[in-house]
């Protein structure tokens, strides 16, 4: 299916659940509470047309800087194998309680990207298997990619190669 | 200890927690898995991956878009070149331009040298964690020419930040096409090298058939991409079924596997090996005429002539190199695909010259849990085999 | 005092009075070419024969991080040949090893693996940090690299690059045997045993 007809389908299937849709560049986009991606995600594995059998991808942006509600979003990137068809959510999360269902019941490969989001971006993903840090060490602070991260962070002070650095300091031919 | 019926000997269940990486010559880099243990065999296999964290994502968010490529390469550095044009690919989609065809054409022949190169180290690699030395030194002495042909073209051996916004940053030399030509016509000799080595090698087959099992349902539903999910007999290839940069005008096959074990996998790389050559001849047979990088003076670098000659060309190119492209507002999300799989950029602007969010959709990342349920329930000693068959590479698992 | 440092010592000991011996018996000998002899080969100090036979077998940690990795495994192949210069012996264990290529950055996350790593290598041991990454920071100035390995062990030979290739490899190991063969031999040498 082209990605209108994909659009128009889900629109008339799913009218209500949705909160809009688009066909963005080409790619269809589909907008979604986040309390109702769950049953969503289930429509579009599980309708023989649509048939989204496929996780690509699912990703986590923060909006901070932009003027706009709400805050973070997270994008879920699906194919379809057998209909060669792909189809985008986009899901808004609230500032305060940046909660979201799990889909790894759906698609396995699901796991890994919702603990990167959890690491990363500091999401509470509901029924998640494993919920811990992922990719950070356990005991780092903060969520890195969130916009209000600091992205340098001036920590270690002391060198093993102090003591020679000084030296060459030293031996230099001063100036002036 | 009991006798069961079957009149074996049953003992308790006695497992034991065994450390594997992230210092470990067959992991591929920085990858650590915990194992537990029953005896020789895997209950369960727990990843924990991060080691190689460089933040190259949050980086990006403070970088003009010109200046992410150069740190695309360093995401997936088996194969730089198709992370560049999967970066340039998408931020392309948002200023919605079309790139010439020859700088297509030059593209694919640069993403189809990486992808050799790129199985070749993961077939010298792979080989050699099972126990093949010999393949190791053939496999590495054709990917040095490889290197070879990307530095004479861009400089360097494996960065090669060829790919850039607009076509390619310059255009191919006779020569250097000439040296892809002798390349293209020595390589299938060698392929066949190293599949005397190893094809219809008994230790091989006994080490790799069987192994490490993936069905096509499983596959598919742990997100597995590229080689393995073609193992498994999913015939889904992005240059066939959404074709980018021309790949459309290129006749190849995509192979496929049945099993989806250790060995078919093998088999789908070898033959892919052979594919990437063809679309190499092919692309060298018909490289058109004509320029190698838009003639838009807003996303690529003007001709070096004309600034001496044009005003407008000089401040064009005082305005590219002061302050970057500017990317109109929106978010999109190209997939290619890679030697590993669906490399795709997520990338949102807000329309500035800096991207405000790019995330890497990284094939081994996405394998990693499906990598350890292959895992559970084989020996100690294939796990190595499997970790050298999802051909892993640490620098996208951890971006 | 290390073990290796008390066999020298006894070593040179030894010799010292062979030499006594020798130089007696040479200037009774009272041939023409006894002082060349005396020079050559008798004052050789036995802590430079034993630099020569460390720089000659380097016996590199297999410890690949990052893309600089596969410069490394490339180095240690046949068209660039590290065996040329004793150094492509690549150890598993770091037990066995007794140089450590801090090959690509290096992550928060990875450094106290890596000081552990270092921490379980045999003395007298040598760091050669390869690539920009690994020397400062390289491109990545941000939360998660360590900017410099320099930070968490002692580094002995930088290696500029991103990534450098195999002959900058060889070169910084063959800048690291130079180290080797001056510091044979004296204080710095007795240090790194300590």
């Amino acid at each position: 299916m082209t990605s209108e007809e994909i659009v128009e389908k889900i629109k008339t299937d799913q009218g209500k659940a949705i909160n809009s849709s688009e066909v963005n560049l080409g790619d269809s986009v589909i907008f979604v509470g986040a309390e109702r991606i769950h049953d969503i995600a289930e429509y579009l594995k599980n309708d023989p047309d649509l048939d989204f059998d496929y996780l690509s991808n699912i990703t986590g942006t923060d909006y901070l800087n932009e003027e706009r509600e709400p805050r973070f979003e997270v994008v879920y990137e699906l194919h379809s194998i057998e209909k060669n068809h792909s189809i985008r959510i986009r899901v808004g999360l609230d500032e305060e309680d940046p909660t979201i269902p799990t889909v790894s019941d759906l698609w396995k490969g699901a796991l890994y990207p919702e603990r990167e989001l959890f690491d990363m971006f500091g999401f509470d993903i509901k029924g998640h298997s494993n919920l811990s840090r992922l990719i950070m060490p356990e005991e780092w602070e903060g969520n890195p990619l969130r916009k209000d991260y600091p992205l340098t962070i001036e920590d270690v002070t002391f060198s093993h190669n102090r003591e020679f650095k000084q030296d060459l300091v030293k031996s230099k031919p001063r100036t002036r | 200890m009991t006798v069961t019926d079957q009149g074996l000997l049953e003992r308790e269940k006695d497992s034991m927690t065994l450390n594997m990486g992230p210092q470990h010559p067959s992991t591929h880099g920085v990858f650590r898995v915990v194992l537990e243990m029953d005896g020789e065999l895997v209950d369960s296999a727990e990843p924990h991956i991060g080691f190689l964290h460089t933040g190259i994502e949050k980086t990006s968010e403070a970088k003009r878009y010109v200046h992410v490529i150069p740190m695309t390469d360093r995401l997936d550095y088996l194969s730089p070149p198709g992370n560049n044009l999967a970066f340039c690919l998408t931020v392309e989609k948002l200023l919605q331009t079309d790139v010439p065809e020859r700088a297509k054409f030059l593209r694919v022949i640069m993403c189809e040298l990486a992808r050799m190169a790129s199985h070749l180290v993961w077939l010298a690699t792979h080989a050699l964690d099972i126990g093949a030395m010999t393949v190791f030194l053939y496999c590495w002495r054709e990917r040095e020419m490889i290197l070879d042909l990307n530095e004479e073209i861009s400089g360097v051996r494996m960065m090669t930040s060829y790919i850039r916004l607009g076509g390619v940053v310059k255009d191919s030399t006779p020569g250097w096409l000439q040296s892809v030509r002798n390349f293209v016509e020595y390589f299938p000799a060698k392929i066949d090298e190293y599949e005397r080595l190893l094809t219809r090698n008994p230790i091989w087959l006994d080490r790799t058939q069987n192994i490490g099992v993936m069905s096509r349902e499983e596959a598919i539903n742990w997100s597995m991409s590229g080689p393995v999910l073609r193992a498994s007999g999913v015939n889904w290839d992005l240059r066939k079924q959404r074709p980018y940069s021309g790949y459309e005008n290129f006749e190849f096959e995509v192979p496929t596997g049945k099993n989806g074990d250790i060995y078919d996998r093998y088999l789908v790389r070898v033959a892919e090996l052979r594919q990437s050559r063809e679309i190499v001849r092919q692309a060298l047979k018909n490289l058109p005429a004509g320029p190698y990088k838009v003639d838009d003076n807003k996303i690529s670098l003007p001709n070096r002539k004309t600034l001496k000659s044009s005003m407008e060309a000089l401040i064009h190119h005082f305005k590219l190199v002061s302050e970057g492209v500017s990317v109109p507002k929106g978010e999109t999300y190209v997939p290619i695909e890679g030697p590993r799989g669906e490399v795709g950029f997520y990338i949102v602007s807000d329309g500035s010259n800096v991207p405000s969010r790019v995330k890497l959709r990284a094939p081994s990342f996405m394998a990693i849990p499906g990598m350890c349920k292959m895992m559970e329930g084989c020996f100690i000693a294939d796990v190595v085999g499997i970790i050298g068959s999802i051909d892993i590479v640490m620098g996208e698992v951890d971006r | 005092m290390g073990l290796i440092d008390q066999a020298v010592d006894l070593l040179e000991t030894g010799v010292s009075n062979v030499k006594e011996n020798v130089k007696d018996v040479l200037d009774q000998a009272d041939y023409d070419y006894s002082g060349a002899i005396y020079d050559s080969i008798l004052t050789t100090k036995v802590g430079k024969v034993i630099g020569w036979a460390q720089k000659n077998a380097l016996w590199p940690a297999t410890f690949g991080l990052a893309c600089c990795a596969i410069e490394m495994m490339a180095m240690a192949n046949s068209r660039w040949d590290a065996a040329r210069f004793g150094a492509e012996v690549f150890r598993a264990s770091p037990r066995q090893a007794d140089l450590m290529i801090v090959s690509g950055r290096v992550s928060q996350k990875m450094a106290p693996v890596l000081k552990t790593i270092f921490d379980q290598m045999p003395e007298p041991k040598w760091v050669i940090s390869m690539g920009a990454c690994a020397s400062c920071g390289g491109i990545f100035n941000n939360y998660a690299i360590v900017q410099g390995v320099d930070r968490v062990v002692p580094v002995d030979v930088y290696v500029p690059g991103c990534p450098p290739g195999p002959e900058a490899l060889l070169y910084g190991i063959i800048k690291l045997q130079e180290k080797i063969m001056n510091e044979a031999g004296t204080k710095q040498a007795a240090k790194r045993v300590a």
